[in-house]
């Protein structure tokens, strides 16, 4: 600690920038986190709010039906709840009705109490304020607090009691289980679909599962988190640079301190330890502002993961292993690198170092000496390239920063090229303007109902499962106008015998082929097709016959979708069927907001990768430049203006900032298929990757000007001291 | 050395009446720091040193010789005073104009050589040219190093890197360095201190004939034996001329 102390009193600003430089470096490792943090936040969540294991809207139930269901073997919870569709004030909103002593669907408070007694409601926050009175689906109802539960976590839902919607009978079920393994649930929809057989009652949608604690957006965030977890380890990888070159820093500008002591009879050894003491010590200072700055950086990326994905705002999370790891790895990384500085600082011969000399000679090698005599321009250039040559696991270091810091500049734009691409090509099929979809489960609508209207269509949109994948189930009528196919293999399902279309990413990745019979399971019951064609349609989805389909759901002649190729129709419902209308635009418009929020999240964490990276170039360059900087008031002395010394070093760094481009981009252009391969592999869909290619000139620009400016802050901060003093190699 | 300034002014040690002043320094003070901490490099010193003169400046360490070279040759900037150097005066230029001015006017060989590693011989005496303002072709400037490096008797070495040479021989590359750009005026900064009494010799009858060719040589040296066989000797302490000693009276 004493030596610290001396340390600090003898360069404190030096130690004071070396020690944020460490503590940002340790910081960026927290990008590592973010995984953990958003996961465990959400199952936090799941935990406190009561999420269930399988979750299901049915026809109709009661309670001796849902007693029957309580009872199957593994079943701890089986509860119902209300949920229809409807309007306040001209927004859709679903209403809920809950038992109150329910232990499912649980909510959270943000202000008042839970309805207790018929004609009560919790609102969504924003949705209303304590004391309101609102008439929801024909009921009048009297605002008592604002919350939310999981499920319907950032939807517009009203919260009442299950006497209020009716009572004697519930529409979706939500069940709890003591093994929620994902062939336990499998093997639970199947008892339950038999339950519901005996009196008639089915599924009205497919059932979601929740295996092993996850929650419906778990996939989504776990990809999410992998993806900025590649990220972290590029941050991880590009901090661990930025340790390394301070903490080499930290040693070399000792180099005379050291040959002093060691002309005055102190061995190696013990100045060695001495030096690691220093580093290691300086490390663990930053180590304390470094921490807590990557649990801040982790929770706040976790946080606008969660709010942007998920719609919860979750409680600051620390993820001790990365913590700890970040820790450990500091300190070993200091300590290694110590090693070698110190090895080095003590290993120079005396005489050179007691000069201040960093004693890294040139033209030992043959190599050396034979580029000294290749015609490589002029004298400014030459010194600039053997600068380079001179310490090349240095240049390769700053290289390598460059590098990482072009590869995110480059991926985070092409992420957004390619979803912005994704999201044209997926509806690109689709030939509607307007697609108006019953809210509630089932099949309301005759699909006869737009026989004979040229420019609309019913059509029937579920959910199923092929090969455990959920995939989007539509049955078109024969001949619809509706989806232009871009068929890869086969051709388009007929009417007749059980045919259908998968999108062709999607069979890629199942191993599925045209003339397969596939099983689809839905919520009536699995069933099968035959595939006769794949198409490219950048999705997981399935394409049938609407009469097949909807005979398949328990609905002969039914539907629940219209699609038209007309403007929006003015009415929210249909038949009496309260419906939700989309437009193309606003589907395109709502890609547009996914691609916004992942470019606000990537770019974040591109930012800081960027940031450290630019951080341990300009570290680089200035141990580099302090090695050097008797050379550079050498060629002061000799008349070089500041431009020239400008000149000589944007000469060094451009060759560098060139092979960081050369490299860089590339290394984006991998690192962005890596990530799309991974959403793709772990979606079994087709994405694509577009480069951001009109993004290179503004890298390319901003790389060589931050080069620049470096070159002229270092100049100015070189200038500022009298040459005498520099050569004399006074401290 | 002195931690508060000298407030005593002495009277300038002219240039010999023969010699017109190539320098002229005029109660010139070089203080680093302030307050307590305040350290005084020369204070009040005034002198002036004739063209084609070769002046050595010695004294005990400390004793601001080496901080005087380093204003005459324009590496540092004085506190205050005036310094005119071949009619320029130096002490108030900007730090573009003082290097602009050194490469033009002088030329200065240092006690670690200051060569640069990565360049051999010749460019580095191309170098001085290169940075000055002559605007010199790629090919004159390499013809005039090399006859540079003849004159100090290495045009053999012109190849090779400072690795590869010994001390003296490193030395007179610095001296041709310092010679290439025919400058008004040599700072030598103990130029013989990092050399053997044979190699000392030779680079100071370099410098010698240099000065004997009609350039100034301002010579700092510990060396009271070359220093005798300077035109004018400068004897510093404590920041002050103590005395100054012409050959003549010497002998």
């Amino acid at each position: 600690m004493g030596a610290m102390l001396r340390q600090f009193r003898r360069a404190p600003g030096r130690i004071v920038a070396s020690v944020f430089a460490l503590a940002l470096a340790v910081g960026a490792i927290g990008v590592l986190a973010v995984p953990r943090v958003s996961e465990g936040s959400l199952h936090d969540a799941v935990g406190a709010n009561g999420l269930g294991d399988l979750i299901a809207p049915t026809t109709p139930l009661d309670e001796r039906q849902l007693g029957a269901i309580a009872a199957l073997p593994g079943v701890r919870v089986a509860e119902g709840t209300v949920v229809v569709a409807a309007e306040l004030a001209g927004d859709d909103v679903q209403l809920v009705g809950l038992s109150p002593d329910r232990s499912t669907d649980l909510l959270t408070m943000t202000t008042g109490r839970e309805a207790a007694a018929d004609g009560e409601a919790v609102v969504a926050p924003g949705l209303g304020a304590i004391g309101d009175r609102i008439r929801v689906a024909g009921h009048d109802l009297t605002v008592v607090g604002t919350g939310e539960t999981l499920w319907w976590s950032g939807e517009d839902a009203v919260y009442t009691t299950l006497g209020t919607v009716g009572g004697e009978t519930t529409n979706r079920l939500v069940v709890i289980v003591d093994d929620d393994g994902e062939d336990a649930l499998k093997a639970l929809i199947s008892d339950i679909r038999d339950v519901l057989a005996r009196d008639g009652d089915t599924f009205t949608d497919f059932p979601v599962t929740l295996p092993d604690g996850t929650t419906p957006i778990d996939a989504d965030i776990r990809q999410i988190s992998t993806l900025i977890g590649m990220l972290g380890v590029m941050a991880g990888a590009v901090a661990l640079i930025l340790l390394a070159s301070t903490t080499n820093t930290l040693i070399t500008e000792r180099t005379r301190e050291v040959a002093v002591m060691r002309a005055l009879g102190a061995r190696r050894r013990p100045l060695r330890r001495r030096l690691r003491r220093i580093a290691t010590g300086i490390t663990a200072v930053s180590l304390l502002l470094g921490l807590p700055l990557g649990v801040l950086i982790s929770n706040t990326i976790a946080r606008m993961v969660l709010e942007k994905f998920v719609g919860i705002t979750p409680d600051v999370a620390v993820d001790w292993r990365v913590v700890g790891g970040s820790a450990v790895a500091a300190l070993i990384g200091a300590r290694l690198v110590s090693a070698r500085a110190a090895r080095r600082v003590t290993n120079l011969p005396l005489a050179a170092a007691l000069r201040d000399r960093d004693g890294v000679a040139f033209g030992r090698t043959a190599l050396q000496r034979l580029l000294t005599r290749m015609p490589s321009g002029g004298l400014l250039s030459r010194l600039a390239t053997r600068a380079s040559l001179r310490r090349p696991s240095r240049t390769i270091a700053v290289v390598a920063q460059i590098s990482a810091a072009v590869a995110v500049a480059f991926l985070v734009p092409t992420l957004a090229t390619s979803v912005n691409a994704y999201n044209d090509a997926a509806y690109s099929v689709w030939q509607w303007e307007t697609s108006t979809t019953a809210r509630d489960p089932g099949l309301p609508f005759p699909a006869a109902l737009t026989d004979g209207d040229a420019s609309s269509e019913t059509a029937v949109m579920v959910w199923g499962a092929i090969e455990d994948w959920e995939v989007e189930v539509f049955g078109l009528a024969d001949g619809s106008r509706m989806i232009d196919p871009d068929m890869r293999a086969g051709r388009w399902f007929t009417g007749t015998g059980r045919e259908a279309v998968v999108s062709a990413g999607f069979a890629e990745r199942t191993g599925i082929a045209a003339g397969d019979t596939i099983d689809v399971e839905l919520a009536s019951s699995s069933v099968q097709y035959t595939v006769v064609g794949l198409v490219d349609d950048y999705s997981r989805t399935m394409y049938t016959d609407r009469a097949t389909l909807a005979g398949d759901l328990g609905s002969p002649g039914m539907a629940n979708t219209i699609w038209s190729t007309g403007a929006p129709a003015p009415d929210q419902s249909i038949a009496g069927v309260a419906v939700d209308v989309t437009t193309a635009a606003e589907i395109r418009a709502e890609g547009g907001a996914g691609r916004d929020a992942i470019v606000v999240i990537f770019g974040a964490i591109g930012a800081i990768v960027a940031g450290v990276a630019a951080l341990a170039v300009m570290s680089s360059m200035v141990v580099s430049l302090f090695e050097r900087r008797h050379e550079l008031a050498a060629l002061q002395a000799l008349g070089a203006r500041r431009r020239r010394l400008r000149s000589l070093l944007a000469r060094e760094l451009l060759p560098l900032g060139l092979a960081g481009l050369a490299l860089g981009l590339p290394l984006g252009a991998l690192g962005s298929r890596a990530i799309i391969g991974s959403f793709e592999s772990s979606n079994a869909v087709d994405i694509g990757v577009v480069d951001a290619t009109g993004a290179v000139p503004y890298i390319v620009g901003a790389t060589l000007l931050a080069l620049g400016a470096l070159a002229a802050l270092v100049v100015r901060s070189a200038a500022r001291r009298p040459i005498a003093v520099t050569l004399r190699g006074a401290a | 050395m002195h931690s508060t300034p000298f407030v005593t002014a002495a009277p300038p040690a002219a240039a010999p009446a023969s010699l017109p002043s190539l320098v002229e320094m005029r109660d010139l003070t070089r203080i680093w720091g302030k307050g307590a901490a305040a350290q005084v490099g020369i204070a009040d010193v005034s002198l002036d040193i004739g063209r084609g003169e070769l002046v050595a400046v010695v004294g005990p360490s400390g004793s601001g010789k080496s901080t005087l070279g380093a204003l005459v040759a324009g590496i540092d900037t004085p506190t205050s005073g005036s310094l005119v150097v071949d009619g320029t005066r130096i002490d108030r230029m900007k730090v573009d104009e003082l290097a602009e001015w050194r490469g033009a006017r002088v030329g200065i060989v240092f006690q670690d050589f200051h060569l640069l590693p990565t360049l051999s011989a010749r460019e580095n005496v191309e170098l001085a040219i290169e940075l000055g303002p002559s605007g010199a072709g790629r090919r004159l400037r390499k013809r005039a190093a090399l006859a540079a490096l003849e004159r100090v008797g290495l045009d053999s070495h012109a190849r090779k890197l400072p690795a590869q040479m010994s001390g003296g021989e490193q030395q007179r590359v610095g001296i041709a360095r310092a010679l290439v750009t025919q400058p008004a005026l040599i700072v030598a900064d103990e130029p013989t201190g990092a050399l053997d009494q044979a190699n000392g010799h030779v680079v100071f009858e370099l410098l010698a004939a240099v000065a004997r060719a009609g350039t100034t040589v301002v010579f700092i040296t510990h060396d009271l034996a070359l220093a005798a066989a300077a035109d004018r000797v400068v004897s510093m302490i404590d920041g002050h001329v103590e005395s100054v000693t012409s050959r003549r009276m010497v002998a």
